[in-house]
């Protein structure tokens, strides 16, 4: 029987694993995320999961031990946050090109130093390159079901990628909201079990990461390159499934809120976008013609969804909850891949970006006010002022 | 846009390949040998010296034929067999003096 629960984000995310009847669980405490596994310990010890519960000795051992899971054919789960996510950082790429489909849960952590336990995307977002499937939830529901759908996205055998279900620390990971949990049944039906093409066996012995000659690399690179043309058919094709299945309406890639005539446009992920949301409603009461753009994948970018959406407004602002120390803008990572998903258009959108929500900062309704004005002012000067504002310490 | 891998260069699903029982097929590791050991099969005495010294194990005895067999993939010219051999049927020779030498600039591999 379907049910309707008020569940943390954590807790979303331990029976998202529970219903995806996961085989092999590895735990590591860390805060935000550490939520996860007391829900599913508990619910191993009183026989409500029945996979196995390994301590791990550390963040690095936890993916190991999920990559072993994996390859031998068991449906793993393990997750962190802030400077676990990085210390795990050696056996990313192992597990992505060694093709193991394991999940990985990261409720975000600001990174060390010193020790910040607010939420800030930049842990995982580090890790975006490492040839995983990735992206953010915005509500305790979506975490919930992107469980189900990264496991069905990531072991489809045209994909074979392991998964970070990321979600913001404390914002999304501990404050509760409405969630309706389905029948197993309805689950069975979405996600078929796991099956490893040649999983590790006495039976059929394969040997796996074997070393490689120099000039094959760049085949291997290549492999993981095509899947990824790939996986977006996968994703719609998922998506759909289960929002017939379940009776959701998720787009497969984006959010996208009151964007038929928006000019101005935000583009955000994660929890914050439920403030944004907030903030466009009585903006738009000014007449005000705002919109919001959310990804709700990192990896694969939605590069020609999001290149539609936010072709018809006049000026977005990347809402940046990570940082790029260096990087081309000097300021986060988001406005990168949106200037570059937009460079080719004919009319190309102003691109800005806005340092918020790091380290834990609340992004406030008047923070979105702010950044709209100063959108505004680019779109009437037709010009971009500034690549990156930091909210909060700009001079108003 | 797919990406065409040419076919001599395409590798198994994930570098998954199946379990060696006597060595690994699709691998080469001697394609930096610069000396190759050479055999005499009169001198040689079937003593199995250069199988013992040497790290891989590069050689073995083949029954059939009742003679030493060298295995050229794995090979690295360390040259411990040459030395080792007490019946002197080993001799060094330049890798780039064969045909089949595996050191040459025009094919890495």
């Amino acid at each position: 029987m379907a049910q309707e629960k008020m569940l943390s984000g954590c807790a979303a995310a331990a029976q998202g694993a529970k219903f995806a009847e996961v085989e092999v669980i590895c735990s590591f405490p860390i805060r935000p995320y550490t939520a996860i596994m007391m829900e599913l310990a508990r619910m191993v010890a009183n026989g409500e999961l029945d996979a196995e519960f390994v301590h791990g000795e550390g963040e690095h051992a936890q993916v190991s031990v999920a990559l072993g899971a994996s390859a031998a054919g068991a449906r793993a789960y393990t997750g962190s946050s802030g400077v676990g996510v990085t210390y795990a950082f050696e056996v990313y790429s192992p597990a992505a090109g060694g093709r193991y489909p394991l999940q990985m849960a990261i409720a975000d952590r600001t990174l060390d130093p010193p020790g910040d336990f607010g939420s800030e995307h930049t842990d995982a977002m580090s890790a975006r390159d490492q040839g995983w499937l990735m992206g953010w939830a915005a509500t305790p529901q979506e975490v919930f079901d992107n469980t189900l759908i990264n496991y069905r996205v990531g072991e489809d055998p045209r994909v074979m990628l392991p998964q970070f279900v990321c979600q913001d620390g404390y914002f999304l990971s501990h404050i509760s909201d409405k969630v309706i949990l389905p029948d197993l049944a309805q689950v069975r039906e979405f996600l078929p079990p796991y099956k490893a093409p040649h999983p590790l066996s006495p039976l059929c012995p394969v040997s796996h990461g074997p070393q490689i000659r120099p000039d094959q690399g760049a085949p291997m690179d290549a492999q993981r390159a095509m899947t990824f043309l790939e996986v977006p058919k996968v994703i719609e094709e998922a998506t759909d499934d289960f929002n017939r299945i379940f009776g959701r309406n998720y787009d497969p890639f984006l959010e996208k809120y009151k964007m038929d005539d928006a000019e101005i446009a935000f583009f955000i992920q994660g929890a914050h976008a439920n403030t944004c949301k907030s903030a466009i409603n009585h903006l738009r009461k000014q007449g005000l013609k705002v919109g919001m753009v959310r990804p709700r994948w990192m990896r694969p970018w939605p590069t020609i969804q999001i290149a539609q959406a936010l072709s018809q407004v006049k000026a977005v602002g990347c809402v940046e909850s990570s940082t790029s120390y260096g990087g081309a803008t000097r300021g986060g990572n988001l406005i990168h891949e949106v200037r570059a998903t937009l460079y080719d258009l004919e009319n190309r959108p102003l691109v800005t970006s806005f340092m918020g929500g790091l380290g834990g900062d609340v992004v406030l309704l008047e923070d979105f006010y702010y950044m709209t004005k100063i959108l505004s002012q680019m779109v009437k000067d037709k010009k971009t002022h500034q690549l990156v504002y930091w909210i909060g310490f700009e001079e108003e | 846009m797919a990406i065409k891998v040419p076919k001599d260069r395409e590798v198994p699903f994930g570098a998954i390949t199946p379990a060696p029982v006597r060595q690994q097929e699709l691998f080469i590791t001697s394609n930096w040998r610069i000396i190759r050991p050479v055999i005499d099969h009169e001198k040689c005495t079937r003593c199995l010296t250069c199988y013992i010294v040497c790290p891989e194990p590069c050689w073995s005895y083949n029954e059939k034929e009742d003679q030493m067999e060298w295995n050229w993939k794995f090979c690295k010219g360390c040259q411990i067999c040459i030395n080792e051999c007490p019946a002197d049927s080993l001799t060094a020779v330049p890798e780039l003096d064969f045909e089949d030498g595996v050191v040459r600039l025009e094919k890495p591999f």
